[in-house]
């Protein structure tokens, strides 16, 4: 018969209808591809969706520092941005409030630089310097009056300008400053063009810079076109140190991209208005956050637990589903056998009736004209050989009556027989039984012991079917045990040699009665036990009590008919035993004492 | 006491001719047919059986429907089946049509004939 069992489900479970493997090996080939199918069907979709969740949130972290980063920059530039308004503003204000002569008075211009230095950081000097290049007048701690500029570049674009910021350069004092200077037109008498100048020291830009930094900067400075530092960096060095700035923004944008590995930090770069300068700032990334880390190891440890435990589950399941599957393949298999042997046994007694009532009719004409030869001799006193002739013509006669026991049997067992159902008491079938076969077991010196239990409930079944089933199976069992005690070479030891019959009978369920007959004899094979209950199959060779082989065949017949079941187990060396249960009768049962 | 007549109604015409051989040996008076028609034939005759030894089994007309026959022409006869291809359910059905008994070929000729004496007082 096809198993159809799992052969559907999936061709993961082809190991299963692989006649190569043994049937241990075809399961554990199911369960492992159940293990993983089913490993894959829930772990997979929990993977997705961690994976999805991570990059949500780093896409949200990303973000807000997306955000932070442009934030921190805006500040940043906005502070710069209005430091060096303030100082074009007081820069503009003293050149308008002020003539050339005025400024050109060293005396007035200290009283000026006084003022302005109180009011703004980091002012170094300032100073006048004329159209031709030359400073006019000086107020600092430096002397720089005379020394001519007119080939600083600086300079230049401030006789063009309104007003202008330069680049952080070391010029005559030789260290890193930038200048604020503005320029105005002169009278007919006097300079054409003069440049009011304030230098300002650059750590006034780092005291600036520094001011923005919060906690999630990573680094800011300023660096110009030329890519040189115009302010101190965290990490890329000193003013005026080289400095590769890649990407530069137009106009006042801010340029913000990823840096770093794995997204350490994001750098914003911004320009800042009427200035050379590049604004920098390198804003923490959300590799490098703690909220980062912790949704990691949260994700991580939730997916390697859940991972855990359902991988736990699943192999527990999947070793549970294949047992279940194999107890039931294998329930399934004995009861396909045990219909199979019925079958058998059934097609066995239809076959046996036909060739039963086939012989009979000949069987009739031979008794009958044995018989009538018989009866022909008895009236004839003076044939010669009469006598030999009546004792040939007896033994035909027992032959024939050989011959009609086995066929009535032979329909006995087909038919089952008639029942007569009524409610019986196993216990006192058993000792009734037993009082038949006591003799002849005593004789055998083999001890009959009954193990019965009390109260044990009633049946329906046959009287006299049951009296012969029993009959049967003790009978049996006296047999094996006196033909094995018969074959034993020791005399002595066959004397002492004693059998045993165990009879017991229990109700553990209240469904089922059950007797068990066990008997001490020689046991049987595996191969004998397989056809003990098949007509004609016998094992007593002995010629004196030379079986029909129809006994068990008749016994399982009536069991069957009664309801119940008759089983075997034997082992070599030890014995046989002979299990058969019959439904406890109740109230609520059939007519055929079924429950 | 008048001699007991038998009819045996076989298609195995060998058993029948021997058994009504032996029969006759007992002291009976009897006759051996082959089939249904010839046992009525036998019926209708002067010579009456007051017992019928029926096979159940024949070619033609069987013997559950003979014996239907028998009864119909005379519910005295008593009829015993005799037959190597019994089965209870043909007996029940047989007793329930006025069967005498059922016996199963081959038969003991002792009860047999205790069978007829027996069917033969009724």
């Amino acid at each position: 018969m096809k198993d159809n069992s799992f052969g559907s489900l999936c061709p993961l479970f082809c190991g299963l209808h692989n006649k190569n493997l043994s049937t241990r090996e075809r399961y554990r080939c199911m369960r492992n591809s159940m293990l993983i199918a089913m490993l894959a069907i829930t772990l997979i979709p929990m993977a997705i969706i961690s994976g999805i969740n991570f990059v949500q949130y780093r896409q949200l972290l990303q973000n807000e520092s997306y955000a932070n980063a442009r934030w921190s920059a805006e500040s940043a530039r906005a502070t710069i941005n209005a430091y060096l308004e303030k100082m074009e503003a007081a820069i503009t204000v003293v050149l308008d409030s002020y003539t050339f002569e005025d400024l050109t008075d060293q005396q007035q211009l200290d009283q000026i630089f006084r003022r302005l230095k109180e009011e703004h950081q980091g002012l170094v000097d300032i100073g006048v310097i004329g159209s031709d290049g030359i400073q006019i007048t000086y107020a600092g701690p430096y002397k720089l009056v005379g020394k001519n500029y007119n080939d600083s570049i600086w300079f230049h674009k401030a006789l063009t300008r309104k007003i202008y910021v330069s680049e952080v350069f070391t010029g005559f004092r030789n260290f890193p400053h930038f200048v604020v200077a503005a320029s105005k037109k002169g009278s007919a008498s006097s300079q054409d063009s003069w440049v009011l100048r304030a230098s300002i020291d650059s750590e006034t830009l780092d005291h600036f810079l520094a001011s923005v930094n919060t906690g999630a900067l990573e680094d800011i400075f300023l660096v110009n076109d030329s890519n040189k530092l115009q302010s101190s960096s965290r990490y890329h060095g000193t003013v005026l140190e080289d400095f590769k700035l890649g990407n530069k923004p137009k106009q006042n944008d801010i340029l913000i991209s990823g840096e770093g590995s794995n997204g350490s930090f994001y750098r914003a770069v911004s320009r800042i208005p009427h200035t050379p300068w590049f604004l920098v700032l390198d804003h923490q990334g959300y590799a490098k956050r703690g909220d980062w880390h912790s949704f990691k190891r949260g994700l991580m440890l939730t997916l390697i637990s859940c991972s855990l435990v359902l991988g736990c589950i699943i192999i527990w399941l999947s070793a549970f589903i294949a047992g279940k599957l194999r107890e039931a393949d294998e329930m399934r298999e004995a009861m396909l056998s045990e219909t199979e042997h019925t079958d058998k046994l059934a097609s066995i007694g239809r076959l046996a009736a036909g060739v039963a009532h086939e012989i009979n009719n000949p069987l009739a004409i031979i008794g009958e004209k044995a018989g009538l030869m018989q009866d022909l001799l008895e009236m004839d006193r003076d044939f010669r050989y009469r006598e030999k002739f009546i004792d040939q013509l007896d033994s035909l006669q027992n032959a024939v009556g050989r011959a009609r026991t086995i066929t009535h049997r032979l329909l006995g067992f087909a038919r089952r027989m008639e029942t007569s159902l009524t409610l019986v008491h196993l216990n006192d079938i058993i000792r009734e039984v037993i009082s038949f076969l006591e003799k002849e077991a005593a004789y055998h010196n083999i001890h009959i012991l009954l193990q019965l239990q009390k109260e044990l409930p009633v049946i329906r079944a046959d009287h006299g079917q049951l009296q012969q089933v029993l009959l049967n199976v003790i009978n049996n069992a006296i047999d094996a045990i006196s033909n094995a005690m018969v074959t034993t070479n020791n005399a002595m030891e066959a004397i002492n040699n004693e059998g045993e019959i165990h009879i017991t009978s229990s109700c553990d369920d209240n469904k089922t009665v059950m007797i068990a007959i066990s008997d001490t004899g020689p046991g049987m094979s595996t191969e004998t036990m397989k056809n003990i209950f098949e007509p004609f199959f016998t094992t007593k060779g002995n010629e004196e009590k030379k079986g029909t082989g129809l006994g068990l065949s008749i016994t399982y017949g009536i069991v069957q008919k009664l309801g119940g079941k008759i089983e075997v187990n034997s082992e070599i060396g030890i014995g046989t035993t002979f299990i058969i249960t019959f439904p406890v009768y109740s109230e609520r049962s059939d007519g055929n004492g079924h429950n | 006491m008048d001699t007991i007549k038998i009819l045996i109604v076989d298609d195995e015409t060998e058993f029948g001719s021997t058994l009504a051989e032996r029969l006759e040996l007992r002291g009976f008076a009897a006759k051996a047919v082959s089939g249904a028609e010839e046992a009525l034939t036998v019926l209708t005759s002067d010579w009456r059986p007051q017992v019928v030894l029926l096979d159940l089994m024949m070619p033609g007309i069987d013997g559950l429907t003979t014996l239907d026959l028998i009864k119909k022409h005379d519910p005295r006869i008593q009829v015993i089946i005799l037959t190597g291809h019994g089965s209870t359910e043909s007996g029940i059905i047989g007793m329930r049509r006025g069967l005498f008994d059922y016996l199963m070929k081959p038969v003991d000729i002792g009860e047999l004939v205790s069978k007829i004496k027996e069917a033969s007082t009724v």
